[in-house]
């Protein structure tokens, strides 16, 4: 408790953690407010509803960029010397770590939620666009726990990684070049992979073959797990110089 | 027991090696310096104390044990390694919050160690404006957190200016005094003659010396300083018996080699010649250091 305490105040105590999560506010009411009030309504209607709801996806890019900045600010600025000097026991940090990343993805989550019903949802019922109820559920759900993974995901990888530059490049090469990655491998396997199961878990309406929400969401909480279990391993034994 | 034991310690990152068979041992109630020159392994010794490297072979202990098996590591040792290991976004009061809290500490603790340290005016103050003095200070209040029995402080007096020296100087006798071991590491000799008890001088990884004060400045070779109206005099009747005498530029005053102080003093009165001052001339611990660790090493 008292490490998940002080890993709390390390997120909390620096304004880039409040940054990331305002942008991504800021961003999310913007995509919702501009596309479901300015496009006009006959052409809403002819869109796929889900497309109206899934936002942007630079939230969950921006919540997994905190999670990266949870786990490698500790060598970027030097600070892992007295963390593991007070807590030497290195695998506690990194699971207290994970915890506070769980928290701030589902706090993500829920404002992401908040934003864009409040805004999307009752724009389009006002102008008179019909939302499926199930539909509306299944998105949110889907790009939530999509946010609260890329969270997670930056954590596990920043602990495994410790540069900083290196794990955001190789996190957004993983999540944003998902299709070219399909391309050269095939959605066979693509399909697999972090950026592809993101898209599938978001329900993302789309022409390619990808896995059902619930298995995407299994692909990505997978290789969050694979990740912080090997940054935890490597972060035990690696030396602090 | 010693507080911190250091036994035939080696370190080898691939084919340098930077630490090489080291041992010593630090006390309580005692500030010891640790001592060399840049990259003589100082650092390295220092991590391998505290858990952050592992040794290539021997030990390195605290109490007797290895660091990971303390059950309070802030309350046994407090440590600074670098002054600049902070995150810049926090305040200063948020980053010891931070370490607190990860100890159990309450946070009266904090600003009891600000006040300690005299930080309270800037502890709402980011750090990225703080100077490197003040960092310094930071870095202190850090390590006194838990009241340990033993602090570990490398270079903690870089970039302090001669009123934040002299306030280290005091803090550092003043909590060893109270029975603390304090190791301080440095490779800038003036800051820590004043302040040290005892000295561990490593070079190239490897003991020079370890004893006090007094051991590593004293030695046979220094010469006499002899001050006398009838100096050219006398310097005669030295360099007759057998000494050597070298003349500075002030008119009654002369270093003798070879020549004992009581053997100066009967030859100066055997012919009645006045003596206003008869000592051995202070060697620095500068001048020691590089005599142990040669003129190459990266000395200011």
């Amino acid at each position: 408790m008292r490490i998940l305490r002080s890993e709390w105040l390390k997120l909390v105590s620096v304004p880039t953690a409040w940054i990331l999560l305002g942008t991504m506010v800021l961003i999310e009411a913007l995509a919702a407010g501009l596309v479901t009030g300015l496009v006009d309504v006959k052409e809403l209607q002819g869109r796929d509803p889900a497309s109206l709801l899934i936002g942007t996806p630079l939230s969950t890019v921006l919540m997994f960029t905190l999670g990266a900045l949870l786990a490698t600010n500790e060598y970027r600025h030097g600070t892992a010397n007295q963390t593991f000097v007070i807590t030497p026991r290195r695998e506690q940090v990194i699971a207290a770590k994970l915890a506070v990343g769980l928290v701030v993805g589902i706090v993500a989550a829920l404002l992401y939620i908040t934003v864009n019903a409040g805004l999307a949802l009752s724009i389009l019922s006002n102008r008179g666009v019909p939302v499926d109820g199930d539909l509306a559920v299944n998105i949110y759900s889907g790009v939530g726990t999509g946010i609260v993974l890329g969270c997670l995901f930056g954590v596990a990888l920043g602990a495994l990684l410790r540069n900083q530059v290196l794990t955001i490049v190789v996190g957004l090469v993983l999540f944003l070049i998902r299709g070219v990655v399909a391309l050269f491998i095939g959605t066979s396997v693509g399909k697999f992979f972090p950026g592809e199961a993101l898209l599938a878990l978001q329900g993302t309406p789309t022409t390619e073959e990808l896995l059902s929400q619930t298995n995407a969401g299994l692909v990505l909480a997978g290789t969050c797990l694979v990740l912080a279990i090997a940054g935890m391993a490597v972060t035990r034994y690696r030396e602090i110089t | 027991m010693p507080e911190i034991t250091v036994e035939r310690l080696s370190k080898r990152y691939g084919e340098t090696l930077a630490v090489d068979d080291l041992s010593f041992s630090v006390d309580a109630g005692r500030v010891t310096g640790f001592l060399g020159p840049n990259g003589s392994g100082k650092s390295t010794t220092m991590r391998a104390l505290l858990g952050l490297i592992r040794p290539s072979s021997g030990r390195a202990l605290v109490l007797g044990r290895p660091f990971h098996e303390l059950s309070n590591p802030l309350q046994t040792v407090g440590a600074s390694l670098d002054a600049s290991d902070v995150h810049p976004g926090r305040t200063g009061r948020s980053h010891l919050r931070t370490l607190s809290a990860a100890a159990g500490l309450p946070n009266s603790r904090v600003d009891e160690v600000l006040d300690m340290t005299e930080l309270t005016p800037a502890r709402d103050r980011r750090v990225k404006g703080y100077s490197m003095g003040m960092r310094q200070r930071l870095a202190l209040a850090a390590a006194l957190l838990g009241d340990p029995k033993i602090l570990m402080l490398d270079e903690p007096a870089n970039g302090l200016d001669p009123q934040g020296m002299r306030w280290l100087r005091d803090i550092l006798v003043a909590l060893a005094a109270e029975g603390r071991a304090v190791l301080i590491s440095s490779h800038v000799l003036s800051e820590v003659e004043q302040t040290v008890d005892s000295v561990v001088v490593i070079g190239a990884g490897r003991l020079v010396m370890q004893g006090s004060l007094q051991d590593l400045i004293a030695g046979d070779q220094r010469p006499a300083l002899v001050r006398s109206p009838r100096r050219d005099e006398l310097r005669a009747l030295l360099e007759a018996a057998g000494a050597t005498a070298t003349i500075d530029g002030r008119s009654d005053r002369m270093f003798v080699h070879h020549s004992s102080l009581e053997d100066i003093g009967l030859l100066a009165a055997e012919h009645g010649i006045p003596v206003f001052e008869l000592t051995r001339a202070l060697s620095t611990l500068e001048d020691r250091f590089l005599e142990l660790t040669g003129e190459g090493g990266n000395v200011r």
